[in-house]
């Protein structure tokens, strides 16, 4: 069975393009447009994998991480997720890896290729 | 008998005789007194004689007096011209001090109300002088040459709070006293060394900058002063300017990242096959999207830089596999200008703290600057020491290209600054990535530095410390 990954990415074309090189390199792919509808999808389908933005509507990235660690469920609190960002200070960056992210790439750095490779490591 | 005649001449009875006889005593009395008479006249005449030759010793004292007068008359006239003379000069003289006495009293007297005037002038001036400092927008103590406080005006007593406290005349461990003063003295010591415009933040809304120094007399020096300038207000502007920068940066990334990401997915060949002529142009887009992308980044690290938020964590790492990474990451650009790397290093050169992300934008630029601006076919020597006694180490990378021109030389470090002779040789550059560079080095403790000979060879240099423990921010 392919491995599951959630996308919560509010850029539609960011969203679209990374969706399109994760099916074409065999993954599922669910999405999310705001960190509200993502925290639900990662509770009803439990994905094997999260790339999460920070800057969004409703919830943020950071207040996604949050609810996650907040959960008693242990398998949802052991979902790797990776942050995909605009921005990248290093006291965002800082304060993600506190929270326990795998990985924080800055878009304007990593392109959808890399995001895979990243993908591809951590899942 | 003459008894008897005078009788007889009573009674009126003479005889012849007795006329005789009175004859005879006449005469002889006559002679008696002729005698007399001449031995009188002698003696009469002697003395006649004798008060002539007096009178004559008279006249003659009598001439000599008169003469002994004329000499002591004329002797007391001179004395007496002279005497009026010295008195005359006496008085002229007296006369003449009399009149110095009485310039140099009024000179007195002038230099007197000059003095007053300037006293009254020079209390007014300093009066003036210290109506000024009381009225500074900026505060202001000064101590003497023991530390002690000789004044603290209007603006220096509310910035540390001391309004009402008396505070003039008190040493520097008396005022360490003070928990207002304690940041004061956090900054300059308790012998106030000299600093210049550093930042505190005595509260959130009002953040000031404090410089001290030596007031020199006549080459000595009198005391010290300490110059509090509220930067409140250019903090805030700054801080919106960064902010505005930021976001800006962050807003136009994104974009930025939409582009990178589609023409690299169609670069990989996910959107199906093009022909060489629309990959080598987007190959030309995707490279102009980088070039944006390093100018917003340089434009956001820039901000950050000036928020004071820059140096954010510290990592211990091998400074020489930084290197290696950004060497193999610029062999793109290594191979179109057939340039050759040559990486000397010591042995065992320890791990050290640092922001990770800051040393690999600081290599990357000193790199990417090394190899924009030398010429082509040439060998670019970076060097990696480790220096024992000074406890750092120091890297060093060198080209041989453009060069820096000598009197642009003071200002490469400055932001957005460009040379010349860079401008012509790479039309794409933001002027920041050596203010990048400086601030990223000396945040860490190092320091950063050049030699260049235009067309010649240009080295830079830096050094970073090294340090046992990880810091964190």
């Amino acid at each position: 069975m392919n491995k599951r990954i959630l996308i919560i990415e509010d850029e539609e074309i960011l969203l679209n393009l990374i969706k399109k090189k994760l099916i074409d390199n065999g993954y599922e792919v669910l999405t999310a447009m705001n960190g509200k509808d993502g925290f639900d999808l990662i509770k009803q389908e439990n994905p094997d994998l999260v790339l999460l933005d920070v800057i969004m509507p409703i919830l943020d990235g950071f207040e996604v991480m949050e609810s996650m660690n907040k959960t008693s469920d242990f398998n949802l609190k052991n979902i790797p997720v990776i942050i995909i960002s605009n921005s990248g200070q290093p006291i965002e960056i800082d304060r993600a890896i506190k929270m326990g992210v795998k990985d924080y790439l800055i878009k304007t750095t990593f392109d959808p290729t890399e995001i895979l490779e990243k993908v591809n490591k951590h899942i | 008998m003459t008894a008897i005649i005078n009788d007889k001449f009573k009674k009126d009875i003479f005889s012849y005789e007795d006329v005789e006889n009175i004859k005879k005593i006449h005469k002889k009395e006559i002679n008696k007194l002729s005698k007399l008479l001449i031995s009188r006249d002698l003696e009469l005449e002697k003395i006649n004689e004798n008060l002539d030759i007096k009178l004559l010793q008279l006249e003659e004292s009598n001439k000599k007096m008169e003469d002994n007068k004329d000499v002591l008359a004329i002797r007391l006239n001179a004395k007496t011209k002279q005497l009026k003379e010295i008195i005359d000069d006496l008085d002229e003289k007296v006369k003449r001090r009399t009149k110095k006495l009485e310039d140099s009293q009024k000179a007195l007297i002038d230099m007197l109300q000059d003095l007053k005037k300037a006293k009254s002038k020079e209390k007014e001036e300093k009066e003036k002088t210290l109506a000024i400092i009381n009225n500074l927008s900026d505060g202001l103590l000064m101590f003497d040459n023991k530390n002690k406080l000789l004044i603290a005006n209007t603006e220096a007593k509310k910035f540390l709070n001391l309004d009402k406290k008396e505070i003039i005349g008190k040493s520097v461990s008396e005022l360490f006293e003070f928990p207002d003063m304690k940041f004061f003295f956090d900054i300059v010591g308790k012998d106030i060394k000299e600093v210049f415009r550093k930042e505190f933040a005595i509260k959130k809304n009002l953040i000031i900058e404090i410089s001290t120094a030596s007031i020199i007399k006549d080459n000595r020096r009198v005391g010290k002063f300490a110059l509090f300038h509220d930067i409140t207000r250019e903090k805030t502007v700054q801080k919106l300017k960064n902010e505005f920068v930021s976001i800006a940066a962050h807003q136009l990334r994104t974009p930025l990242s939409a582009i990178k990401w589609t023409l690299t997915t169609i670069l990989d060949g996910d959107l199906g096959e093009m022909n060489k002529e629309q990959k080598k142009y987007l190959q030309k887009s995707n490279l102009s999207n980088e070039r944006m992308i390093s100018l917003v980044n340089d434009l956001l690290n820039l901000s950050r830089i000036e928020e004071g938020k820059y140096i954010q964590i510290k990592n211990f790492l091998k400074i020489e596999d930084i290197i290696n990474e950004v060497i193999v990451d610029e062999e793109v650009k290594t191979k179109k200008k057939n340039i050759i790397f040559k990486f000397k290093k010591d042995n065992n050169i320890p791990d050290i703290s640092v922001d990770k992300e800051k040393i690999i934008l600081l290599i990357q630029n000193l790199i990417e600057n090394a190899i924009n601006y030398c010429y082509e076919n040439t060998k670019i020597y970076i060097n990696l020491m480790g220096n024992k006694t000074k406890n750092e180490i120091q890297f060093s990378i060198t080209n041989t290209g453009i060069g820096i021109p000598e009197e642009l030389k003071n200002r490469i470090f400055t932001k957005f600054f460009r040379a010349d002779n860079a401008v012509k040789t790479e039309t794409i550059g933001t002027g920041l990535g050596l203010y990048i560079n400086k601030n990223i080095v000396e945040s860490h403790g190092g320091k950063i530095w050049f030699e260049s000979e235009e067309k010649k060879d240009t080295t830079f240099y830096f050094t970073l410390p090294i340090k046992n423990k990880v810091e964190e921010f």
